[in-house]
């Protein structure tokens, strides 16, 4: 037999399912600040530096120092490099240098692509619900990125790197890495500057964390640029292949 | 017969060894602290990345005549500092400033396009 339920108790448990799902639901992504757009090494009001290293120094553990110090006896003095071979610097020398080649964002609610000029480098950092456990995920110089929001800041936590002896900041494949993303005061004329706090942790090849901060200034009306690399190595590939038919090559 | 290097000394920025952090590879072969012109006729030109290659006919007294490969910029920072294709056409000849080998050897590091009027098109500083 059906009990009548009073109204007063159903309109009381309607109004709390409504305030549970308005609460539960998370902020808008529109509340959120937007970092897209092109972005170039902070130089400040008008001073130099646009390769300038962020501070911050790194003290790598005996096992890393004799990696590094073995990568070098086989590159130094030639031109044998990760770039030289069309690779990308891979985390965390992409966000903090990448050549000093410029920067471009571009933010979606549940994504955001950081895009390095130089070699087309681009990592895909997920933001909320659109990451997914990175242990599924190949091991990659740019790791996998997820981030959530605090405020008005945005954390990315890196994992699933590579170990790296070819990196200016080498690591093993057990390093993670933090960012914080927020906007910095602004410089004079209301450029917008954008800075990322980032700790680097390593318990095999860092004795201690790396932390350093980047900053950023936007470029506007500016292209960034497409940056072919490898077709060369493809078209020397092409030249041979013609040269050894007695063909002549005619695409450029 | 008439030698077409020139010696110069370059006074290098400290940003010079900080853009060297960043390079592509290791620049410590090439000579940034003493740069100097090096005329010669355009065999080849190829503005690619990571770097440019560049092929000149240069003569001098030392070693004759002979095919000299430079390297370069990205075409990316070429195309932003000014140099573009056309002015390594194949044929043309023209005077360039590199980085020299610290080792003797031919070759070096194009850092920029001198003009006939004496401009110098390009960035002295360090490889990219």
């Amino acid at each position: 037999m059906l009990k009548k339920v009073p109204q007063f108790q159903v309109s009381t448990c309607l109004g709390l399912i409504v305030s549970i799902l308005f609460f539960s639901i998370p902020v808008s992504a529109a509340d959120k600040p937007d970092f897209s757009g092109s972005w170039t090494t902070y130089r400040g009001n008008g001073g130099a530096g646009a390769f300038a290293a962020p501070p911050g120094e790194i003290k790598l553990t005996a096992e890393a120092m004799k990696a590094r110090q073995d990568f070098i006896s086989v590159t130094e003095g030639t031109n044998h490099g990760a770039g030289n071979s069309c690779v990308g610097y891979g985390m965390p020398a992409s966000v903090l240098g990448s050549g000093g080649y410029p920067m471009e964002l571009i933010q979606r609610p549940e994504q955001l692509f950081s895009i390095y000029e130089a070699h087309n480098e681009i990592r895909r950092i997920y933001i909320g619900d659109e990451a997914e456990d990175p242990s599924t995920f190949f091991p990659e110089r740019n790791g996998y990125s997820r981030a959530h929001w605090e405020g008005d800041r945005l954390i990315v936590e890196t994992s699933r790197l590579k170990t790296q002896v070819d990196s200016r900041y080498p690591h093993s494949n057990q390093a993670t890495i933090r960012e914080e993303y927020y906007f910095d005061t602004p410089l004079e004329d209301g450029t917008r500057v954008l800075a990322a706090e980032l700790t680097m942790i390593d318990p095999l090849w860092l004795e201690e964390p790396f932390v350093t901060t980047k900053r950023w200034q936007e470029l506007s009306d500016y292209h960034v640029m497409t940056y072919e690399c490898s077709e060369p190595l493809w078209l020397d590939e092409m030249e041979q292949l013609y040269k050894d038919a007695g063909l002549e090559m005619v695409q450029e | 017969m008439k030698s077409f290097f020139k010696y110069s000394v370059t006074l290098v920025s400290t940003l010079l060894f900080s853009a060297s952090l960043y390079a592509h590879h290791s620049a410590a072969q090439f000579d940034f602290r003493n740069t100097v012109l090096v005329e010669g006729k355009v065999m080849e030109a190829r503005f690619a990345n990571p770097h440019m290659r560049l092929v000149l006919e240069v003569t001098d007294d030392a070693r004759g005549t002979r095919d000299i490969e430079f390297e370069g910029h990205s075409r990316n920072n070429m195309r932003r500092q000014g140099l573009m294709p056309d002015m390594f056409t194949v044929g043309d000849t023209v005077t360039i400033r590199i980085a020299p080998m610290r080792n003797g050897n031919d070759g070096g590091y194009v850092t920029a396009l001198r003009t006939p009027d004496g401009e110098e098109i390009g960035r002295v500083t360090g490889a990219d």
